[in-house]
């Protein structure tokens, strides 16, 4: 594997992230919102070229780093402010999420028990990752992982446009936007792109709500294995699970937390990671919107987007009541 | 020190780096950015 393999395409994510900075500076919307429309462009338009894909392919690893870094321009004391609250809404939002989406696949809509449970792990915890996760501990079949899959990002790609400009419609506070977003929006990417859309403040409780989220998938993925395998062998849960499927750069946010709660960096090197932060969150903006592909998303099945789009519209509801009550 | 010493080096380097989970490669892309800025005194524009 060589190096030279990925640098066109990072050189393509460096420049589609410049362009989304300048066109922000120069006519005002959004830079991660602009960068995913350029690679949402770059993708359906003219398709994105060969040797560009293996760096383009890299945008998770930027997300990752961004979130990390992120770490470092918060302290504990404004996590633990509302932090307490924000865990108790994330739990609560994210079984309400799960049921519905089991109940209306299995006792209404009659969708097969593995699809069901694909797509309530991708609405409830963190998108296809979660899919993906939850799919190899049940053994679910190909069709079901790709339409499931489906399903979620074209979701993704309807409440990236949908949740600004609800959240503007309806005036939101920082902090209920981003929690809400956070606890009711599918994947990570989207989420933090919403959050620092609307506000700094609102994207920073974007991620602290959809990591918190995210961390749940472990138990997510043992519960669901040990239901099936009741029914067949067709998963080993463990605690090893919970480790395994535990998303590690959590460990590396928390670590800058506690480093930016000691005091440990000075206002000037604050400021040099929050930009770093932000360009690492453009660099993956522009990768994720070459992952919105209108071909795939029109192979997404009625039922399970009918499902979804129910418990996405449940899920959001009440959370957004709660929060404008507690916040 | 030699080419074929720097030439071993990078190549352990990029087989330990390839051999981490992605997430963890997000900590250490992170961890590095840390440390460049906090050592240099790197000023990163906006």
């Amino acid at each position: 594997m060589s190096i030279t393999r990925f640098l066109p395409g990072l050189v393509a994510l460096g420049l589609g992230g410049v362009l989304a900075r300048a066109i922000e500076l120069t006519l005002g919307p959004n830079h991660l919102l602009v960068a995913i429309a350029l690679g949402f462009v770059l993708a359906n338009a003219v398709g994105v070229p060969d040797r560009l894909e293996p760096g383009i392919g890299t945008h998770k690893l930027w997300l990752g780093a961004g979130i990390v870094l992120m770490g470092a321009s918060l302290t504990l004391e404004t996590v633990l402010e509302v932090g307490g609250t924000v865990l108790l809404v994330v739990v609560g939002v994210t079984a309400m999420t799960v049921l519905v989406v089991e109940l209306l696949a299995r006792n209404v809509f009659g969708l097969a028990e593995r699809l069901g449970s694909l797509l309530a792990a991708g609405s409830g915890i963190c998108g296809v990752s979660a899919v993906v996760a939850v799919a190899g501990a049940i053994r679910a079949r190909e069709d079901q992982i790709a339409y499931a899959a489906a399903t979620v990002l074209l979701f993704d790609a309807i409440t990236i446009v949908v949740y600004p400009l609800v959240g503007d419609l309806l005036g939101l506070s920082d902090v209920v936007f981003g929690v809400w977003a956070g606890v009711s929006m599918f994947s990570t990417g989207p989420v933090v792109a919403v959050g620092f859309a609307h506000s700094e403040v609102a994207g920073q409780w974007a991620t602290m709500a959809k990591l918190s989220r995210n961390a749940l998938i472990g138990a997510v993925v043992i519960a669901y294995a040990s239901y099936y395998a009741r029914s067949d062998s067709a998963g080993r849960p463990s605690l090893r699970t919970l480790w395994d499927e535990f998303p590690k750069f959590v460990l590396g946010f928390l670590a800058l937390v506690a480093l930016a709660s000691a005091g440990v960096f000075s206002p000037a090197q604050q400021a040099s990671l929050e930009n770093a932060y932000n360009w690492l969150f453009v660099l993956a903006f522009v990768g994720l919107g070459t992952e919105i592909q209108l071909a795939e998303l029109r192979s997404t099945g009625l039922t399970p987007a009918l499902v979804v789009l129910l418990a996405l519209f449940v899920a959001s509801t009440v959370s957004l009541v709660v929060l404008a009550a507690l916040f | 020190m030699s080419f074929d010493r720097l030439r071993r080096r990078a190549a352990a380097v990029r087989s330990r780096w390839t051999g981490l989970e992605r997430d963890w490669q997000s900590v250490a892309v992170g961890a590095a950015t840390v440390a460049t800025v906090a050592v240099f005194e790197l000023q990163i524009p906006w």
